[in-house]
């Protein structure tokens, strides 16, 4: 998408008066649509539609030896697949800077305990543990595209299920997981801390949040963050751009305040799913 | 992440064998107590001053421009060759692009690197390369790529930093047009203490959390950031770890200040090289 | 003699800019003021009565062809539409690594444009003068000797003597005086220092 300087004053000026130009002002989400459970062979998954972006998460689970550095806990890895079916710049190998990316800033943002404790998926130290691997697929993208991933991917490990292991048998280096019969046996995982991604974008002197594909051209920097509860778990600078670091503190009280506020949103939303129902919040 | 077959890797997971012995004896919780309790860090530094840096430049004959730089203990070393027209590109771009390639020598981490780059390693030159291209002036490289690897010889904590600020160095040996020195710093964050320019095990101290019984305030992170000092303006900026808003404020204000320290050295160091140019 | 060299670094401030100072080569303007891109030198370049501040690097230039550019090339292949060839100089700066450009058979000449036979033009090996032309297509400059200074410099005979031009369209080798078929690039420099 290419603009043209009139269209891009139309959008810093829409900014400036806190009245963007679909609307919203310049602390507002677009609409969110979000279903859950919808891949079969997935322990859990969520589908997760930001106005024109569009994102699907499936997590899937593996017994794995734990890293030796860390025996007592499990393993949690991202990989993202920017499908050409998004935009046609993702052809070939042209969405694997994106995919690599945004697979770095999850694992930053995952990676204090405090956000999500995988000493929970260990199952016998230093020996055998879960990992879980999330699958992220970008089906569209309509911008913004951080927020969307790190809302679909608590989604669906808010979804996902964990066979419980009724027994272990210890033969020499042979162990042996005797796992629930019963489907239905099984835990979930704790996701409450789990980080929520702001987007701040700098249009002209102003910031704002949830930038539509359009405003992303007009912006000279963002700053992502990552938000579990009221701290901060990742922030990082991306785009050309660079910013004074007056404008870097009031990104990050932006970031903060309205990441506190998708999350209580988010994390009503999620509790109030029924099984196979879609819901959408936000408006 | 296919490996390549054709090299000779070694074994594929080895495991050093410190990690036995410190998994008995000393702990990330062990370190900090001490740490706290002297009030002086295990370097014998306080906890807001730097180590010594040691930069100079041209140091790769066959390279444009090349810097190394020693932070501590942390070497790194960093080559910039001249600018070559995009590969693998059909359509013309009016705009420069940068490419960075961020390495660990196989040794320089008590756990062997492979020869493939890592993520952690992607990551980093990533995070390098975000720092550079608000440093270039792209716009008078239309269609070219200038390439920048950075090697670590021995990682001693904030060798990204290190890196990045051995870099701009570079590029202006190499006579890129850049807006302005490129600074970098690094700093840990533990129990509310900021730990500038933290070594390995400090910068590992303030990844984990210690246990929460003893040690209640959940902030620990490392944050790293990139300033180009003339402008005011950060061309990077990047957090991990989990920390409060007032923390971090207080983190970016001690960097910020802290990349003005920076600045002279790099300047020195470009003075010469313009002065011995000019000498017959 | 006592040369004064005024240093400079990237990012330093180097004056306002306003109607008598402007930016130059190796600096950029920023919210009224120039600053400098490079670690060199400034020079202060008198242009019509503004004055272009420049900053030249200490070692070697970071250059690349831009529109409007004299450049010296070498030709490496030619065919019936084109001839491709290395840019080894711009201006007077020496290439570290060549760029890829071609000249066209509608770039050799400024008249009689149709009748232009590249071999007639061209041999692989010559060395020409050009001008680089708009840029159009990525990985190949197109470059034009469609001027009466632009064209073959050097050239050597099918012996290997160093040929003497002896007309616009011709050059001769003093060996074995043959003629052979050039666009020659008239010397604007004194006459040839071979004719002694």
């Amino acid at each position: 998408m290419s603009l043209c300087d009139a269209e891009k004053t139309f959008i810093l000026h829409g900014v400036k008066e806190n009245f963007r130009v679909d609307g919203r002002d310049r602390e507002g989400y677009r609409p969110i649509e979000l279903e859950t459970n919808i891949v079969q062979h997935a322990f859990g998954s969520a589908r997760l539609r930001l106005a024109n972006t569009d994102v699907l998460v499936a997590v899937k689970l593996e017994i794995d030896v734990p890293f030796p550095e860390r025996p007592f806990e499990g393993k949690l890895e991202f990989f993202v697949d920017c499908s050409a079916n998004a935009t046609p710049d993702f052809e070939g190998r042209g969405g694997e800077t994106l995919a690599a990316e945004l697979a770095n800033i999850l694992t930053s943002a995952y990676r204090s305990p405090q956000t999500f404790n995988l000493k929970k998926l260990c199952i016998l130290k230093g020996r055998k543990c879960w990992k879980i691997c999330v699958d992220i697929l970008i089906l569209e993208c309509g911008g913004n595209l951080f927020d969307a991933v790190s809302l679909a991917v608590k989604a669906a490990l808010h979804n996902s299920q964990i066979p419980l292991i009724k027994s272990i048998n210890i033969d020499g280096d042979n162990i042996e997981l005797n796992v629930s019969d019963s489907v239905f046996d099984c835990e979930k995982l704790d996701v409450a801390n789990a980080p929520v991604m702001v987007t701040v974008c700098k249009i002209g002197d102003q910031c704002i949040v949830d930038p539509s594909l359009a405003e992303e051209q007009c912006s000279v920097g963002s700053v992502v963050v990552a938000i579990s509860q009221e701290y901060f778990s990742t922030v990082t600078s991306i785009g050309k751009g660079s910013l004074h670091p007056r404008t870097m503190c009031n990104s990050l009280e932006l970031g903060q305040k309205v990441g506190i506020r998708l999350n209580k949103a988010f994390m009503e939303t999620l509790h109030n799913i029924q099984p196979d129902e879609d819901v959408g919040f936000l408006k | 992440m296919p490996i390549d077959h054709k090299r000779i890797n070694g074994p594929e997971e080895s495991v050093p064998y410190e990690l036995f012995a410190r998994l008995s004896g000393i702990t990330s919780e062990k370190t900090f107590e001490e740490t706290q309790s002297a009030n002086i860090r295990t370097d014998g530094r306080k906890f807001d001053e730097q180590r010594k840096i040691f930069l100079k430049n041209g140091v790769v004959s066959q390279a444009k421009g090349s810097a190394y730089m020693e932070m501590g203990q942390t070497k790194v070393m960093v080559s910039v060759f001249d600018p070559r027209e995009i590969p693998n590109r059909s359509d013309y771009s009016l705009k420069g692009e940068i490419y960075c390639e961020f390495k660990f020598a196989p040794f320089s981490c008590p756990k062997r690197r492979l020869h493939q780059q890592d993520n952690e390693e992607k990551q980093y030159s990533s995070i390098m390369k975000k720092a550079l291209e608000s440093t270039v002036c792209l716009h008078e490289l239309p269609n070219f790529q200038v390439d920048i690897y950075a090697l670590v010889l021995h990682n001693d904590g904030s060798a990204l930093s290190a890196a990045i600020n051995a870099a701009g160095v570079a590029l202006a040996e190499a006579g890129v047009p850049i807006y302005d020195i490129v600074a970098s710093v690094t700093v840990g964050v533990q129990q509310g203490i900021n730990f500038l320019d933290p070594t390995l095990s400090e910068e590992q101290m303030c990844q984990t959390q210690l246990t929460t019984e003893k040690f209640p305030n959940p902030n620990h992170a490392v944050v790293i950031i990139s300033k180009l000092p003339m402008q005011q303006q950060l061309c990077q900026f990047h957090q991990t770890g989990y920390m409060s808003l007032d923390q971090l404020k207080s983190a970016l204000e001690l960097l910020t200040k802290t990349c003005e320290t920076i600045v002279p050295l790099v300047q020195k160091c470009l003075l010469s090289l313009v002065t011995n140019s000019i000498k017959p | 003699m006592k040369v004064d060299h005024l240093i400079c670094l990237p990012g330093e401030r180097l004056s306002i800019c306003n109607k008598t100072y402007t930016s130059g080569q190796g600096t950029y303007e920023r919210q009224g003021y120039i600053y400098s891109t490079l670690a060199g030198i400034v020079d202060v370049v008198d242009k019509d009565g503004v004055k272009v501040i420049e900053v030249h690097s200490s070692g070697q230039q970071t250059i690349i062809p831009t529109q409007g550019d004299i450049v010296t090339a070498q030709v490496y292949i030619i065919t019936q539409q084109y001839a491709k060839c290395f840019i080894k100089c711009i201006g007077n700066t020496v290439l570290r690594n060549p760029f890829k450009a071609v000249v066209r058979r509608e770039n050799v000449r400024a008249t009689e444009k149709d009748k232009v036979e590249i071999y007639k033009s061209f041999r692989p090996g010559d060395i020409i003068l050009a001008r680089v032309l708009p840029i159009t297509e990525a990985h190949m400059y197109q470059l034009s000797t469609a001027e009466n200074e632009l064209g073959v410099v050097i050239a050597h005979s099918e012996h290997g003597y160093p040929m003497v031009p002896i007309s616009w369209t011709e050059m001769q080798c003093p060996k074995s005086l043959v003629k052979e078929p050039r666009k020659v690039a008239k010397s604007t420099k004194k006459k040839y220092k071979f004719e002694k």
